[in-house]
C-alpha cells in the first residue's frame, strides 16, 4: 500500500511536469511568463554547481535555526509563566493571543526600524512569528498534564525547576511539539518575506534577484525549492517527531 | 516502634460552594514495619488520607508524625504508588525506576545498581530498556513498585495499586507483594476499596466510615503468610469487614437518594 501511495504521487508530479511542457510549447502563456520545466531545472543546476543555492539555503535556514531556537526557548518561558500564574495567563496571555494573530511579514516594517536590514532583523520577524504560536501551545500542554504524574513527580522529590524540566516540559511534549510545528510554520514564511522586502541574502533574496531581472525560471525555481523544504521539514521531521512522540506517550491506537 | 502517626486529621472540600468534611478527625499509630490496608465505601477520603500522609495534600487541623516528627511536604521517605502506575511514558523502565535517584542527586553508576536489583526483584529486568507504552497493564504496576522500593523509603503507600487489574495479575501480585514485604521489612499502609485484598495483605486492617470520615474499627489479622486469595480461613476477617462496611455503604446509599 505504501509502495502504491509513492508511485501514485511520482506518477501525478511527472504528468504535472509533461503537462507544463506541453502548455509551454503551446506558447498559450508568454515565455516570459512561463518557463519550461527545462530551463527552470538547467537555472537551479547551474545554480546548484556554482554554490548559489546552497548558500541561499544556508543562510535562510541558519536564520531560521537561530530565530526558531529563541522563540522556543522563550515560548517555553512565557507558557510556562501563563500556566503556573493566573494573573500572568490574564494579562499578558491576553496581549500573546492578540499579538499571535499578526502575520509574520506585519513585523517587516518594525524590524527594519529596529534592526535595518540585517540578519537580527530576519531573526527578529521569525522570532515575533513563532514565539506566542509556541508559547499558547505550551499554556496549554502544562495545563493538560495529567495530575498523577505531577503528584508522583513530587513525591520522589523534585521540585521547582527540577520538577519543570524533569516532568512537565517532558509530559508536555505532545502539545508543545504541536506548537513547534506551527511556530516552524510561521517562522518559515517570515524568513522568506522579510529576505524579499530587505535581505541581501538567502532563498528570499534570490526570489527578489529573479523579480529584478525580470527572470521567470529564477522566480519559479526558488519557489519549487522553498516547497521542497517545506514539505522535508514538515513531513519527515516533524510528522516523524509527532508520531514518535504520540505512540511513545500511548496516544496513538 | 511506631514509625507514623497520625494525630486528629481534619479535612474539608469545597464542593459547589459547599464546605464538605472528608476526614473529621482521623486518629492512627503505625508501627515499623505494619501492613496496614485501609478499606472504606468510596468517596469516604481514604486516598485524601494517604496523600495527607504524602505530604501532598495539607491537612486543615491535625498533624502527621514520622518516627516522631511533623511532616508537611513530601519527602523521599514516604513513597506512593499510585492507582494507574502514574510512570513516565518519555522514559525507559530504568529511568523510570531510577527517577527519584536521580532527583536526589545520586551519581549514575550507584543508580544503575540500585534500579538493577529492584529490577531483578520484581521480575523486570529483560524490560530494562522498553517505554512504558509497550508494557501491560499489570507490567507498569511492577514497575511502579520497583520505582517506589528504589527510593528504600522508611514507608510505602499504595493507593488502590491494583485495582485496574485482572484477577490472576492481581492473585499473583498479592502474594508477591507480601514476600516482598517480609524480605524489605517495609512499613506499608495500602488503601482499598476490595476487603479480600485488605485480608490477604493486611497485619491491621482499618475501617474508614462515610464522609465525614473517622476510623471506625481497626481488624488485627494474625495469620500465617503468604495468604492466598482461596484461604478460607480468612474468611472470618472477610465477614467481619463486610459487615462493617455494609452499614456505611447502606447509609451512603440512603443520602444519595434523598
Amino acid at each position: 500500500m505504501r509502495m502504491k501511495l509513492f508511485y501514485k504521487q511520482v506518477l501525478f508530479y511527472v504528468g504535472l511536469i509533461v503537462v507544463w511542457q506541453v502548455i509551454f510549447m503551446t506558447h498559450v502563456i508568454p515565455s516570459q511568463s512561463l518557463p519550461s520545466p527545462l530551463q527552470v531545472g538547467q537555472l537551479l543546476l547551474k545554480e546548484a554547481v556554482n554554490g548559489s543555492l546552497l548558500y541561499a539555503i544556508g543562510t535562510s535556514m541558519w536564520r531560521l535555526v537561530v530565530g526558531l531556537i529563541i522563540a522556543i526557548v522563550g515560548g517555553l518561558i512565557l507558557g510556562i509563566f501563563m500556566a503556573k500564574m493566573d494573573v500572568v495567563n490574564q494579562t499578558i496571555g491576553s496581549l500573546i493571543l492578540g499579538l499571535q494573530s499578526i502575520p509574520s511579514v506585519a513585523w517587516v516594517p518594525l524590524a527594519l526600524l529596529w534592526f535595518g536590514p540585517t540578519d537580527a532583523g530576519t531573526i527578529f520577524v521569525i522570532v515575533a512569528g513563532a514565539l506566542f504560536a509556541i508559547s499558547i501551545n505550551t499554556h496549554s500542554g502544562i495545563k493538560n498534564i495529567p495530575p498523577t504524574y505531577i503528584a508522583a513527580g513530587r513525591n520522589m522529590g523534585a521540585s521547582g525547576l527540577q520538577l519543570i524540566t524533569n516532568v512537565m516540559i517532558p509530559a508536555a511534549l505532545p502539545y508543545l511539539i504541536t506548537g513547534f510545528k506551527q511556530g516552524w510554520a510561521y517562522a518559515w514564511r517570515g524568513v522568506i518575506a522579510s529576505e524579499i522586502i530587505f535581505s541581501i541574502a538567502g532563498l528570499g533574496f534570490l526570489l527578489n534577484l529573479g523579480k529584478h531581472d525580470s527572470d521567470i525560471s529564477q522566480v519559479t525555481g526558488i519557489l519549487i525549492i522553498i516547497m521542497i523544504i517545506g514539505i522535508l521539514v514538515d513531513g519527515f521531521v516533524f510528522k516523524k517527531l509527532e508520531a514518535k512522540i504520540l505512540a511513545r506517550w500511548g496516544l496513538l491506537k | 516502634m511506631t514509625k507514623l502517626q497520625a494525630k486528629n486529621i481534619v479535612k474539608h472540600f469545597d464542593h459547589n460552594g459547599n464546605s464538605i468534611t472528608a476526614l473529621d478527625g482521623i486518629n492512627l499509630n503505625v508501627e515499623e514495619g505494619d501492613f496496614v490496608c485501609i478499606v472504606g465505601p468510596s468517596g469516604c477520603g481514604k486516598s485524601t488520607f494517604l496523600n495527607i500522609i504524602a505530604g501532598l495534600e495539607t491537612p486543615d487541623s491535625g498533624e502527621i508524625l514520622l518516627n516522631g516528627k511533623p511532616i508537611s511536604t513530601p519527602g523521599p521517605d514516604r513513597i506512593m504508588v499510585f492507582q494507574e502506575g502514574a510512570l513516565f511514558p518519555w522514559l525507559k523502565v530504568i529511568d523510570n525506576v531510577e527517577f527519584g535517584l536521580k532527583m536526589a542527586g545520586i551519581p549514575k553508576d550507584e543508580r544503575r545498581q540500585i534500579s538493577r536489583r529492584y529490577l531483578d526483584m520484581m521480575q523486570l529486568t529483560k524490560f530494562a530498556d522498553s517505554y512504558t507504552y509497550q508494557l501491560s497493564t499489570g507490567m507498569k504496576q511492577r514497575v511502579a513498585i520497583a520505582r517506589a522500593l528504589a527510593m528504600d523509603p522508611e514507608i510505602l503507600l499504595m493507593d488502590e495499586p491494583f485495582a485496574a487489574l485482572d484477577s490472576q495479575t492481581r492473585d499473583l501480585l498479592l502474594v508477591e507483594l507480601q514476600l516482598i514485604w517480609e524480605r524489605t521489612k517495609k512499613t506499608i499502609i495500602f488503601v482499598t476499596h476490595n476487603i479480600s485484598e485488605s485480608v490477604i495483605l493486611g497485619n491491621k486492617v482499618e475501617i474508614f466510615k462515610n464522609r465525614p470520615s473517622t476510623i471506625k474499627k481497626e481488624v488485627i489479622i494474625d495469620y500465617r503468610r503468604p495468604r492466598l486469595a482461596e484461604d478460607a480461613n480468612l474468611q472470618k476477617y472477610y465477614h467481619e469487614i463486610l459487615q462493617e462496611l455494609k452499614s456505611e455503604v447502606m447509609a451512603r446509599s440512603k443520602d444519595d437518594l434523598k
